[in-house]
C-alpha cells in the first residue's frame, strides 16, 4: 500500500447536521469538509440528504471513530464491510480514524482509549493496519487521541512510538494539535518535542479543536474555542512545515457558524503564504 | 493472555465498574493520582452514554423525571453494555429493559413511550427509495389489481398501544402535562419520513391498521381488500378504506414505487 501524504487541499471544517442548511445556502469558503463515518452508515433519510448535496459542491473527507484498530480482539470486519460501502458512497479524499482500542469483544466503549507505547502494540497495529488496509485497498490515516494516564508497561514516548509506526508501516497521520497539547498537560511533557518528533512525511492532516481545563487537568471536550496555546503550537508548525490539510473541529456546544467561520480564517491567517492552497492546485 | 490483551481486559472491567487491579497498570504520575485518571476514563463512559439516551428519549426523561431517569441509565448499562459500533444503536434496548425491570415493567406505558421514541429515530435514518405515485397506480391494469402486491416504505413502522404513549409525548413535546396512562383500549399508529424527509406519526383506524399489518406481511390488493371487509363488514366499505389508505399512504411517501405485479 502507497502511503503519501494526500495533496494539499486546504482549510477545511467538521461538517455537522447543525450546519448542513447554512451551508447550503450560504456556500462558505470552506476548501473541504470531514464527515464522521460512522454517521453515515444508516442508508438514508436527512444526513444522507443533506450530505449528497454538499459532496456535489465540496471534497468530503472521512473520519472514524470506531474501528478500534489496537484492540486485541478480532478485527471488526462487519465494521469495515459498513465503511468500505460508505466509501464506495461518498468516495472521500482520504479516510482517517484513531490511534487506540474502543472495543473488546462485543463491548464497546465509544471512548477513545490509549494504548501502551510498547514493541507488543507496534507489532499488533503494524499487522491491524495491514489487514484494514488491505481490506478497504486504501491508505488509513491515524490520529493520536489525548489521554489522561500513561501506563507502567509503556516503554517509550507516545512521539517516539508514532514515528516508529510510520518507519515501519509508512503510515500516515492526522496530528491534532489540541490532543497533543491536552496530553502534555495531562502528563508534563513539551507539545513541541512531541510535534518535533514527527516526520514531515507522516502528517497527512492538522486537526485544531479546543478542550475544558480543570487545572489539575484538561479534557478534550470539543465543546470550546481553540485556545491561544493550540494557536501557537499551529504557527509554529505552519512557519515549520510544508502545507498540511488543516481542520477546525467542533463536536458540542455548537457556536454560529460565523464563528466557526472566524477560526478557520484564523487558522489560515496563521499559514504562511506557501499554504495557500492556489499554489498547490 | 499477553500483556496487551490483560492491559485491555482491565481496562474495559474498570469502565463498567467491576472490581479490577485496572490502576496497578497505570504510571504514577505528578498531578492526578492512578486512581484518579482511571476515573476520568470511567465517567467519560457513563456520561457519554447517558447524554446519548438523554438525547434519543428526551420525552422519555421528562416523563420519569430525572431520578428515575438516571436509575434507568444505570440499570441499562450494566444490563445492556454497548455491542454496536455506532452509537446510534446503543439505547435500542431501553424498551427491552422498561419491560422487564422490577423498577419500571408495572408501568407499560414507559415501554410503548421508549419504543415510539425509538421507531422515529428509526424512520429518520431509514433507506431512502422512490416513493409510489398515482401515476403508478393509473398505469395498472384492472384485471391485476387483486394481485398487486404493494410494499412498505423502509422508514414505515406500525405502532399499537395501549396506553396513552403516542398522547404523552405529544403532550410534553409541546410542553403540556400527560393525560393519564390509561386509555380504555388498543389504539393504533403508523410512524414514516413523509417525502420532505419530516419524521410524522399518524393515528390509525382499526381498519386501516389491519390493512397495512397486511400489506407489510407480503399480502396482494385482494387479500387486503378482504382484511378491510372483514373490519368494516362490508365489501364495497372495505375497498373504499383501502383506497383511502392509498391515497394518504402516496400522499405521505408509506409505499415504495414499482408495487409487485403491475407490470
Amino acid at each position: 500500500m502507497k502511503n503519501t501524504p494526500p495533496p494539499f487541499v486546504g482549510f477545511g471544517l467538521g461538517l455537522r447536521t447543525c450546519y448542513f442548511e447554512e451551508i447550503l445556502d450560504t456556500e462558505p469558503n470552506v476548501d473541504w469538509f470531514e464527515i464522521i463515518s460512522e454517521n453515515y452508515f444508516v442508508s438514508g433519510g436527512k444526513p444522507w440528504h443533506y450530505l449528497s448535496q454538499i459532496k456535489e459542491r465540496y471534497p468530503i473527507v472521512m473520519h472514524g471513530v470506531s474501528m478500534s484498530i489496537g484492540s486485541t480482539s478480532d478485527v471488526n470486519f462487519d465494521y469495515l464491510a459498513k465503511l468500505k460501502k460508505t466509501i464506495e458512497r461518498v468516495q472521500p479524499l482520504w479516510v482517517s480514524d484513531h490511534l487506540c482500542f474502543s472495543s473488546l469483544g462485543e463491548f464497546n466503549s465509544h471512548d477513545l482509549l490509549p494504548m501502551p507505547y510498547t514493541e507488543e502494540s507496534l507489532d499488533h497495529l503494524s499487522q491491524r493496519l495491514s489487514i484494514v488496509q488491505d481490506y478497504l485497498q486504501r491508505p488509513l490515516i491515524l490520529e493520536n487521541v489525548s489521554s489522561y494516564l500513561t501506563y507502567e508497561v509503556s516503554e517509550m514516548s507516545e512521539w517516539a512510538f508514532l514515528a516508529e509506526l510510520h518507519k515501519r508501516t509508512q503510515c500516515q497521520f492526522l496530528l491534532d494539535i489540541n490532543n497533543i497539547y491536552v496530553s502534555a498537560r495531562n502528563h508534563d511533557f513539551a507539545p513541541q518535542e512531541f510535534i518535533d518528533a514527527i516526520p514531515e512525511s507522516a502528517i497527512a492532516q492538522i486537526h485544531l479543536a479546543g478542550h475544558s481545563d480543570f487545572g489539575s487537568h484538561i479534557i478534550d471536550t470539543h465543546d470550546q474555542p481553540i485556545c491561544d496555546e493550540v494557536w501557537q503550537l499551529f504557527e509554529q508548525f505552519a512557519k515549520a512545515r510544508m502545507p498540511v490539510n488543516t481542520m477546525i473541529e467542533r463536536d458540542d456546544n455548537f457556536p454560529s457558524f460565523k464563528e466557526i467561520m472566524a477560526e478557520l480564517e484564523q487558522a489560515r491567517g496563521l499559514a504562511p503564504a506557501s499554504w495557500s492552497k492556489h499554489e498547490y492546485a | 493472555m499477553s500483556t496487551l490483551k490483560k492491559l485491555q481486559h482491565d481496562f474495559v472491567a474498570m469502565l463498567q465498574g467491576q472490581n479490577t487491579t485496572f490502576t496497578e497498570h497505570i504510571a504514577k504520575q505528578n498531578g492526578l493520582s492512578t486512581a484518579q485518571r482511571g476515573e476520568i476514563y470511567q465517567n467519560a463512559y457513563q456520561i457519554r452514554l447517558k447524554k446519548v439516551l438523554e438525547q434519543d428519549h428526551e420525552m422519555l426523561g421528562l416523563y420519569l423525571g430525572d431520578e428515575l431517569f438516571d436509575h434507568m441509565v444505570e440499570e441499562y448499562l450494566s444490563q445492556y453494555p454497548s455491542r454496536s459500533a455506532s452509537l446510534r444503536e446503543f439505547g435500542d434496548r431501553i424498551p427491552q429493559l422498561l419491560k422487564s425491570s422490577p423498577r419500571f415493567k408495572e408501568h407499560g406505558i414507559l415501554a410503548e413511550i421508549a419504543l415510539f421514541e425509538r421507531l422515529l429515530l428509526h424512520a429518520f435514518d431509514a433507506a431512502d427509495s422512490p416513493t409510489l405515485q398515482l401515476a403508478h397506480l393509473q398505469s395498472i391494469e384492472q384485471s391485476a389489481w387483486p394481485n398487486i402486491v404493494f410494499q412498505l416504505h423502509d422508514s414505515v413502522q406500525l405502532l399499537s398501544c395501549e396506553y396513552s404513549a403516542v398522547e404523552s409525548w405529544q403532550a410534553l413535546k409541546n410542553g403540556g402535562s400527560p393525560p393519564s396512562p390509561n386509555q380504555g383500549g388498543l389504539r393504533h399508529w403508523i410512524v414514516a419520513r413523509a417525502p420532505d424527509k419530516r419524521t410524522g406519526f399518524y393515528p390509525l383506524s382499526q381498519c386501516h391498521f389491519q390493512c397495512l399489518t397486511s400489506i407489510e406481511k407480503g399480502l396482494p390488493f385482494g387479500f387486503v381488500c378482504e382484511a378491510a371487509a372483514n373490519v368494516v363488514g362490508d365489501q364495497q366499505q372495505g375497498t373504499l378504506q383501502v383506497m383511502q389508505l392509498l391515497q394518504q399512504g402516496i400522499e405521505l411517501g408509506w409505499f415504495i414505487a414499482s408495487p409487485q405485479g403491475s407490470q
